[in-house]
């Protein structure tokens, strides 16, 4: 009578231990797909936006404004309307190639991928951080690291740690989101020693083409007390048809 | 009474001339090999700096004090509102210890031809004033070096060429993070590229006018990153002391940092040092062959006197005297044996200076270090270590006999007489 008493105690173990490993398979998925959403806020199949860039360093304030068109987020179009040094600067990215087209030069060059990883026109963000957000999930194991109220509001916070074979330059993401409306607050950059690095903060959250989104975007790299650079959405439209043509290299020109 | 003495010793040395000369040869191809030596190492650490500091590195450089080593683009000298950069040049090139000064404007981007792009570092340049203090127009391989004439001409290491693929007469595009934050573009014709053995140089340099990475990095024209300064004398130490003095002179009219090349190349500093420390104990060996051969001599030559010194001491000459005696016969016999050795050794210090000597090898010169190294050692005079050796040379010789000498005055001119 004692051992099938141990069987059975040997067998609700081991379901119980089955159910838990199913729930935490549930709990991945569910981060992978708010971190997935994040990633993609302001991709659809077909959107414009009009933003802004303030750039604030300590010597320096410059005040960018650029049209963006973008197809998933394999083909985007960055064209630079102001300030006046830079306006008619394009930035075309198809087929995985980037490419810049100068007016001043009058000439269209292709990027190398070194440079994606520099300081995007005098600001605190790359080139990557502008034209290849999505590939967070690809790239990284996604934790939950915390759940619970955070200055009174429920909020989960996510840890991206690289994957083992991927090319990345962080060495640590977190990503802070609010649980009721899936928005995120605070996203901070790790080198690999574990030392922040840059932090970027959401704020300003609207309706925009029935999509919720933060419409205010603020990169701020540690160690300087002053320098940060915000973006903001002025205008965005999602899923509005935009012509093949739009993205070939002839268009660059304007 | 040493009137007399020396007068004595003059004629003691003379009174066996073979014995003389011998002493006197040994003593001077001692000295001679020395000088070899000492030349040979002198020019050794004297071409080191040289191919260290005579392609972009110049011996001294003024920065603005928060430029080096990160190199920011709005750290120029002066500031925001630039700097009198005529004034200021002027200044350098009027102290004494100055040969040549140049401003160079620095800046990094992107140059792009049809096909390809490369990340490369931008150097402006003042064409006439940089040849003064650095030799890059002498490694051009392909085309020419740069003139004032045509404003939007660059010349590129050779690699970096091949890798975008652009020979002399293509166009280029620079791209680059200007000082607004803007981005610097424009269209640059390659007029010639350099090769020099450096592949840090051959592949990610690319040299133009001042005045036209002013323009792409939308600086003004007193807005200047960098004074580099060829020195008369380039040596370690005189190089950090001029550095030094000259820092205190310009910050009378606005802060600067004025750094030499040690302190800019600590890793060539390093090796200078360490190459100077082989250099010290080669030239001790070499002395200590030298020694031995003196003190050889100078004992037997002395020894073999026993008798003739047993006679002075039986006619009444004090010891005292006698080891004076002695002592001044070495000296005499020191001085003329440099002499002798100078005379033997300058026609060969004089052809390692200007001829060198060929180390062979097909490649010509290659690289060790950051350092460029020639098929043909050269030379150089290094007066200190000349007059070291000497002097050492000298001492050795006089002590070498004093210790005979002592011996032979406590002879009792009796016994010594006996002596064959």
């Amino acid at each position: 009578m004692r051992w099938q008493k141990g069987i059975v105690a040997v067998c609700l173990a081991l379901i119980s231990l089955n159910v838990g490993q199913i729930s935490q398979a549930a709990d991945d998925q569910r981060a992978q797909e708010i971190v997935d959403g994040v990633a993609r806020l302001f991709t659809s199949k077909s959107t414009t936006a009009t933003v802004d860039m303030q750039i604030t360093k300590e010597d320096l304030q410059r005040k960018i404004t650029m049209q963006f068109w973008s197809v998933d987020e394999s083909n985007i179009l960055i064209r630079i309307r102001s300030p006046q040094e830079d306006a008619g600067t394009a930035i075309l990215k198809v087929g995985g190639k980037i490419w810049y087209y100068l007016p001043k030069a009058n000439r269209t060059v292709k990027i190398p991928t070194s440079m994606m990883m520099s300081p995007w026109m005098g600001s605190d963000f790359t080139l990557n951080d502008l034209v290849k957000q999505s590939r967070l999930t690809n790239d990284y194991v996604i934790a939950t690291s915390f759940n619970g109220l955070r200055d009174g509001v429920a909020m989960s916070e996510y840890t991206l740690t690289p994957k083992p074979a991927a090319v990345v330059v962080w060495g640590k993401i977190t990503l802070e989101v609010r649980k009721a409306d899936r928005m995120p607050v605070l996203q901070r950059y790790y080198d690999e020693d574990g030392r922040l690095v840059r932090e970027l903060t959401f704020s300003e959250y609207k309706t925009v083409s029935g999509r919720l989104i933060p419409t205010r975007l603020v990169m701020r790299p540690m160690g300087q007390a002053v320098e940060q650079t915000t973006i903001t959405y002025e205008k965005i439209n999602f899923d509005e048809p935009i012509s093949e043509e739009t993205f070939s290299r002839k268009n660059l020109k304007q | 009474m040493s009137g007399r003495l020396l007068r004595l010793a003059w004629r003691n040395l003379w009174r066996n001339p073979r014995r003389t000369l011998i002493t006197m040869v040994a003593i001077g191809l001692g000295y001679a090999m020395l000088l070899f030596v000492a030349c040979l190492m002198a020019g050794l650490r004297h071409q080191m700096v040289e191919s260290g500091t005579d392609l972009v590195l110049s011996d001294a450089e003024v920065h603005a004090p928060n430029y080096y080593p990160d190199r920011p683009t709005s750290q120029t000298l002066g500031e925001r509102d630039g700097t009198d950069v005529s004034a200021l040049i002027n200044a350098i090139a009027a102290d004494p210890r100055v040969a040549a000064a140049s401003p160079r404007v620095y800046g990094y981007g992107l140059v792009s031809a049809t096909h390809e792009s490369a990340g490369a570092e931008l150097l402006g340049v003042v064409p006439d004033q940089e040849q003064k203090i650095t030799v890059l127009q002498s490694r051009m391989v392909k085309g020419s070096y740069l003139t004032g004439r045509i404003a939007k001409s660059v010349v590129m290491g050779d690699k970096l060429a091949t890798t975008i693929g652009v020979e002399v007469g293509s166009e280029i595009v620079l791209l680059t993070p200007a000082a607004d934050g803007s981005t610097g573009n424009d269209l640059y014709t390659v007029v010639g590229m350099f090769h020099t053995g450096l592949d840090a140089m051959d592949r990610n340099l690319v040299l133009m006018p001042l005045a036209s990475l002013q323009e792409l990095l939308r600086l003004p024209p007193g807005r200047i990153h960098e004074v580099g300064i060829k020195l008369l004398d380039s040596d370690i130490t005189a190089a950090t002391k001029t550095a030094a003095a000259l820092e205190v002179q310009l910050s009378k009219s606005f802060p600067v940092r004025v750094r030499a090349w040690p302190e800019l190349a600590p890793e060539l500093a390093d090796y200078v040092q360490f190459n100077r420390r082989v250099t010290f104990i080669l030239f001790l060996i070499f002395f200590l062959l030298a020694v031995m051969g003196i003190v050889n001599t100078m004992l037997m030559a002395i020894v073999a006197r026993t008798r003739e010194l047993g006679m002075l001491l039986a006619v009444g000459m004090r010891p005292v005297q006698l080891v004076g005696l002695i002592v001044a016969e070495a000296a005499i016999l020191a001085g003329g044996s440099l002499v002798l050795g100078a005379a033997l050794g300058s026609p060969v210090l004089w052809y390692l200076q200007v001829h060198g000597l060929y180390l062979g090898g097909s490649r010509g010169a290659i690289s060790l270090g950051g350092v460029v190294v020639g098929p043909l050692w050269y030379g150089r005079q290094d007066f200190t270590a000349y007059t070291q050796a000497a002097l050492g040379l000298a001492v050795i010789a006089v002590v070498s006999a004093l210790y005979p000498a002592l011996r032979a005055a406590r002879f009792r001119p009796a016994e010594a007489l006996r002596k064959v």
